[in-house]
């Protein structure tokens, strides 16, 4: 199925030999949230998080340090533009390669706080995001070698024959959990217990954002 | 300059139902549990009232994005508008609208530092890991239909009649997430009432009215999707009675269900998109 069907009109294309890059208000949507978002990131300052203490009826600040935002931050603007990059590219393997980075930069964002549950979580998430980047880049091996090409573009012109539909369901595996949706939230949720809301949105909007665009790629290469 | 007073005109539409529907669905939930309730308009004036009461902003607030998050889910549902009852554009984009709804009952919650907000941000990771996988309904119809476009899909459903015959079990997908959307849902985890009012707890005065504006956007354009994408094509009456009729089950189902945890909210929206993706296609190859 061509992309213009999927995401509306054509605003234009890019050929770089046979990889394509087009662009369609769908993906110009997500493109421009992320960067809107990313931006803001930039400029933000983190909340401070109030928590009850236990055994008394006063009330606990937990703040990030400074040293703890400037690692944080610059991670959580790689992501956001990581993510962009996933919503736009014309290539199934940049789009697993940018997909891998997001996943890493994710644990990455919260590996500097010191709540040791959030840390467990990100441990955990993390042995998710490894085991499944072998489906995520297998899945995109087993098409290119069944049809000779990474393009969507090019993808979406072919008939998907058995192997392709193979190794798309793989990616779809890879991808689920590299971005921690159900059944794969479990290790992931508690991630978001700490303080830094602005870096703790790119987390969450990287994830849903590249499972939508991945909603578009399978039915782009499938149908 | 037709289509910007055509924007204006849908957005305007969409703000007055959905509040006056939100109203309806209160107005049902108290007369099912022998209550009196408010009147109907009451969610309308709340809404406009809001704008002009004193706002404040936390000393805890993470600043810009406490108040930049409740524009921008203004502005996304806008765009959902602009996209659906407008210009019947493409079903992936009101999808990433949808993904951008999550993100903000994420960070409304988180960036004002309280732990109600805080507590309903960690909800909506999890919720959101189980409504997207219920709006992928949409992907079903794509099968069904070889289109992603709203105003071919209404022209398919002309000539082939609705698709909530020809494949009901995705009309349900859809339907449960409108349930769980719908103010006091059994699945509404990040609104729950030990959470106060969840991710909305800390936001004020003209934010307030600026979230519950969104909120009433969001309502009427997930109702008109449903009706429009499994029963079009319709004309306006019937718009009206679909959306009140829908009002009316959520309310009724609302007003006597208990808030399931969430855990069990989760893992019982993600079988039922499960069993109904999978016997969707299964309806649809076989």
């Amino acid at each position: 199925m061509d992309f213009i069907t999927l995401g509306g009109n054509s605003l234009g294309t890019i050929p770089l030999g046979d990889i394509v890059l087009y662009l369609t208000p769908f993906n110009l949507f997500l493109f421009g949230i992320l960067l809107l978002f990313t931006v803001m990131i930039a400029f933000s300052k983190p909340e401070i998080q109030t928590e009850a203490s236990l055994g008394g009826l006063s009330n606990t600040e937990v703040k990030v340090t400074p040293k703890e935002f400037k690692q944080r931050r610059f991670l959580s603007v790689i992501c956001g533009l990581a993510s962009a990059g996933a919503m736009i590219t014309g290539d199934l393997f940049n789009f697993t390669l940018f997909m891998a980075f997001v996943g890493i930069l994710n644990i990455g964002i919260v590996s500097a706080v010191k709540q040791t549950s959030v840390l467990n979580s990100a441990f955990n998430y993390g042995l998710i995001a490894m085991m499944c980047s072998l489906p995520l880049f297998g899945g995109a091996a087993i098409v290119l070698a069944s049809t000779g090409t990474l393009s969507l573009f090019e993808l979406s012109q072919m008939t998907a024959s058995p192997m392709v539909v193979f190794g798309i369901l793989l990616m779809l595996l890879g991808i689920i959990g590299e971005s921690g949706v159900a059944p794969f939230f479990a290790s992931k949720a508690e991630m978001f217990r700490t303080p830094g809301s602005p870096f703790l949105v790119i987390i969450h909007l990287s994830s849903l954002f590249i499972i939508v665009r991945a909603v578009e790629i399978l039915l782009l290469v499938l149908v | 300059m037709n289509l910007m007073i055509d924007i204006l005109v849908n957005v305007i539409i969409a703000f007055l139902a959905g509040s006056l529907i939100l109203g309806l669905h209160r107005k049902i939930m108290a007369r099912v549990q022998l209550r009196p309730g408010p009147p109907i308009v009451q969610y309308l004036l709340h809404s406009l009232k809001f704008f002009f009461k004193e706002s404040a902003i936390p000393r805890t607030a993470s600043m810009p994005f406490y108040v930049g998050i409740v524009v921008i889910l203004a502005v996304v549902w806008i765009i959902g508008v602009i996209v659906g009852p407008v210009s019947h554009g493409s079903l992936l984009i009101l999808f990433g609208v949808y993904a951008i709804y999550k993100i903000v009952e994420h960070n409304a919650g988180s960036s004002s530092g309280s732990p109600y907000g805080k507590m309903s941000c960690v909800r909506a990771v999890l919720s959101a890991a189980t409504e997207l996988p219920l709006f992928a309904a949409i992907a079903l119809i794509y099968f069904k239909t070889g289109t992603m476009n709203i105003g071919e899909i209404i022209a398919y459903q002309g000539a082939h009649g609705p698709l909530a015959l020809s494949i009901p079990l995705a009309a349900l997908m859809f339907f449960i997430l409108i349930l769980t959307k719908s103010p006091y849902s059994p699945f509404a985890i990040t609104k729950a009432k030990e959470l106060i009012t969840g991710f909305e707890t800390e936001h004020f005065g003209f934010l307030r009215g600026f979230l519950m504006f969104s909120e009433s956007i969001a309502w009427y354009v997930m109702l008109w999707l449903f009706l429009t994408i499994f029963f079009g094509p319709l004309s306006a009456i019937w718009y009206v009675v679909g959306m009140i009729v829908i009002t009316f089950i959520t309310g009724f189902v609302n007003a006597t269900t208990p808030l399931l945890n969430p855990n069990h909210s989760v893992m019982t929206q993600i079988t039922i998109a499960g069993a109904c993706f999978v016997g969707t296609l299964l309806m649809i190859f076989i």
